[in-house]
Formats: C-alpha cells, structure tokens, sequence
C-alpha cells in the first residue's frame, strides 16, 4: 500500500508542474488582456460585483448598522458636551434659516417676475451604500442602485450637502462610485468668490490637493469650492468643499460632504448639454412651435408657485 | 462511510475557504470611507503564506488562485497580477516545505518578510512597466510594515484557536504513513 502511494505521488509531481505553470501563464495573460482591452474586463468585474455583492446585503447592512450603533453608543460618554455644542450650532442655524427663508421669498418673487424656467435636468436617485471597496489604495463605494434604475457613468454623486464622487461602473442593480479622495479622481471646480478654475485631484488624502489653480494668490483658506461643470457631464453649481492651505503651503480642499459617515447618497441625473448644430432651424416656423408649448405650460407652472 | 484523514483535510480547506470569505466580507464593510493613514495588514496573504508552510496540503494552489482572483476582482486591483504572485510565492514556500518545517519561527518570519517584500516589489515593477497607476509608495510600504507585523498573530490564531501546527518530524497520520 506504502508503495501504491509513493508511485502516485511521482506520477502526479510533473503533471502538477505543468498545470501550475499553466495557470500561472493565464493569470498573466488576464493581467495583459485587462491592459489592453480594460474596458471589457471592467465590465466582467463590474457584472461580477453585481451578482457577488448584493447577495452580501442581508449581512452587511445589519452589521454595518450595530457597529455605527456600538459607535454612537460610546459617544454617548461625552453627551454633555454634545448638547451644549449642539445648542450653539441650533442658535446659528436659526439666524441662517431666518436669512434662508427671506431669500427664498424674494427669489420666488423674482421668479415670478421674470417667468424664469430653472434647468430642470437635476433630478436624484438615492442608493445604500453597500459596501466600500475594501482597499486602502482605492477609495469608492458600491451604491445599490444600477442600470435598472437609470444609473449612467460620469453622473455627480452628492451627500445632500456636498459632492461625493462620480459613477464609475454601472451593473444592472449596483453602481461604484468613485470618491472625490480617490487618487484617479480628477474634478473641475471653481473657487468663489475669486472665480478662479482649478482641478480638484485626489491622493488618498482626507483633503484633496487643488491643481492648476491660474492664480493661487486670489484664493484664500476658507474660500468655497463648488464644481465648475467644465468638461459637459458635471452639473456646475455644487457645493464641494472649503479651501484649507496645509503646512506645506498646498492648497487643499476640505470636503463638505461628510466621508465618515456616506451611508445613503443621491446620485444626481444630468443629460450632457444640448448642441445646437442646425444654424437655420433657430429661425423661421420652428420655433414657433415651442412658443406656444411654453404658453400652454406657464398657467400650470404659476398656480403651483402661487400654492 | 468517510475516511478521517480526507475528512479533516477537507474540513480544514473550507476553514481556509471560510476565512478566507470572513476576511473579505469584514474588508468591504463601509464603516470608513475616509482615507486612512496607516493601512491594515493584508491578512489573507499572512493566512495563505502561514497555512502553507505548516500544513501545505490545507491550502491546495487552485484555492491560492480562486480566493486571490475574486481578491483582486472585487477590490478594483489589476486582475491576475497579484494572484498570479501569491500563486508563485505559495508554490515557492510548498516545493520547501519538508525543509522549512525545521525552522525556527523567526527565522520563517524574516523569510515571509523577504517574500512579501520580493512580491511587492514585482507587483510595483510590474505595473510600472505596463503603465499602470499606483498608489504612492509610502502608502504600500506602510501596508507591508502591518503585514509583516501582523504574520505572528496569525500564526498564533491559527495554531491556538484552529490547531494549525507544523509536522513534527516522524509524525504520521491516521492512517500511519508519514507525512
């Protein structure tokens, strides 16, 4: 029996070789296909964490949620000072909700003045975070919304107050969204209230580093960074973060989305900008067309401003 | 009725599977989704590299290929390369195995070191050649501190909470041929 089993073993050790140094040359030959062709084998991965991930959501969801629990449980320590800072932060709020509120009188005021139709394209689909991408090299996370729920690569990513990331690979229910920390995240913004463009380019830092800022002189720490809309697919207009200057006189951006904490995220939809491409069809009978469709529209639009 | 000796080998090799996923699963918790400063230990290598060279028959290589592939699938790493490296450094430490089993444990702890090093340093040359973006180095070699550091307390879990230990020499098993 003893001898039965040392000629299997010397029978089996080459064909063993083989096999290994074969798989070895396919494991290669994957990492050069998904050089040379990236696009298709990201879309193999994409649709393997689509079925993987999710069959996880039963599990992660819950535990996720007891240790956030456990989290705040131990916060609970210093309860005190939370509400008494909180109550300071409420008596700001108030002033500012007090100026909110009369801005927004006047701006529908002036609104209502003028018949101004606001850009109707932003409109959200909100998703779970699912999961985070398990890396200390990669910052994204998995959102359990996807392509049945119109998801579309290249869309903003927001909080509710400041912008998260962008979509990068959509499966049929998830979607991975790349965060602003990211080091392949590259976003334009601009800085208010100098105007000046820059590019906000992540490095696995907590606060982005500012890039090709024109004139770094007019920007100062405390400046808003808001996203710059250059490059079509990003809406403008939305709230990124604050300029922060490090200690090695970088400029930085601290972000205005809260990172601990993404657990629910609104993934905006914005339709790339029209073109208009027909130089003849702006004058003449068509555009008579769209005129009275705006008429027909207005007396809706006005009874729901009055409500 | 089931063989004892097939039997604890394949108990052992899901363990190793199941960690395996226990691993994963614990990783891609969104708890943070800040950038951290210090990275943690890749602890499926430590678990791999350890299990090999105590008891290399736990950890046959298509479960190295299987669990490091879907590692590197799911964790937006380059598919293959990564996998393709633990494959080559398993193989390295199972084809001495018989020698190895002598060694002291620091003596296996400066070895691991080196070939995890000797990996990392492929992996980035590698992915330098091909044009690939990567992380800052700082960043890798802080993940390569806590993975070394990280080794002895694997090899003490797995040997206290699973029984996981080397062969002693003469040692067989149930059924008395050598190992």
């Amino acid at each position: 029996m003893a001898r039965d089993r040392n000629d299997e073993i010397d029978f089996q050790a080459p064909v063993r070789r083989v096999l290994i140094v074969l798989v070895a040359l396919l494991l290669f030959a994957l990492f050069l296909l998904w050089r040379i062709d990236s696009p298709r084998v990201e879309r193999f991965r994409t649709a393997l964490v689509d079925t993987v991930v999710p069959s996880f959501e039963w599990a992660l969801v819950p535990v996720t949620k007891v240790v956030d629990m456990v989290e705040g449980f131990q916060s609970y320590a210093r309860i005190y000072e939370q509400n008494q800072e909180l109550r300071r932060e409420l008596q700001q709020m108030k002033a500012w909700k007090e100026a909110a509120v009369q801005l927004e009188q006047q701006n529908a005021k002036l609104l209502a003045q003028n018949k101004l139709r606001l850009d109707p394209k932003l409109t959200s689909v909100s998703g779970v975070v699912l999961a985070d991408s398990g890396s200390p090299f990669r910052q994204s996370v998995l959102l359990n919304v996807g392509r049945r729920d119109g998801v579309v690569d290249g869309w903003a990513t927001t909080d509710g107050l400041g912008l998260v990331g962008r979509i990068a690979g959509v499966g049929e229910t998830t979607s991975r969204v790349i965060l602003l920390t990211d080091s392949s995240s590259r976003i334009p913004v601009t800085v208010q209230p100098s105007g000046q463009r820059g590019m906000l380019a992540g490095d696995n830092t907590a606060a982005p580093p500012l890039e090709f800022v024109e004139a770094p002189d007019e920007v100062r720490p405390g400046d808003r960074v808001v996203s710059s809309g250059d490059g079509g697919v990003f809406p403008a207009g939305l709230l990124v973060g604050q300029v922060a200057q490090g200690p090695d006189r970088r400029l930085r951006v601290i972000l205005a989305a809260d990172y601990s904490r993404l657990d629910y995220l609104r993934v905006l939809r914005s339709r790339p900008a029209e073109r208009i491409t027909e130089g003849v069809g702006l004058v003449g009978a068509a555009t008579a067309e769209p005129a009275e469709a705006e008429a027909e529209a207005e007396p809706g639009a006005e009874t729901a401003g009055d409500g | 009725m089931v063989d004892p000796v097939s039997a604890n080998r394949v108990g052992y090799r899901l363990v190793f599977l199941g960690l395996a996923a226990a691993v994963f699963f614990l990783r891609i918790l969104p708890l943070s989704t800040e950038p951290v400063g210090w990275p943690g230990p890749d602890v499926l290598l430590c678990l791999a590299l350890a299990w090999v060279l105590r008891r290399p028959e736990f950890v046959p290589a298509a479960a190295v290929v299987a669990v490091f592939l879907i590692e590197d699938m799911l964790l937006m790493r380059p598919p293959g390369l990564w996998t393709l490296l633990a494959l080559l450094a398993t193989e390295f430490l199972r084809d001495r195995a018989v020698v190895l089993r002598d060694i002291p444990f620091l003596v296996e702890w400066l070895l691991v070191a080196a070939l995890v090093a000797a990996m990392l340093l492929v992996n980035r040359s590698i992915l330098a050649l091909a044009m690939v973006p990567q992380a800052g180095l700082g960043l890798s070699l802080a993940q390569y501190v806590s993975t070394v550091l990280a080794y002895p307390v694997v090899v003490l879990l797995s040997h206290s909470v699973l029984g996981l230990r080397k062969v002693a020499p003469g040692e067989v098993d149930e059924l008395g041929h050598r190992i």
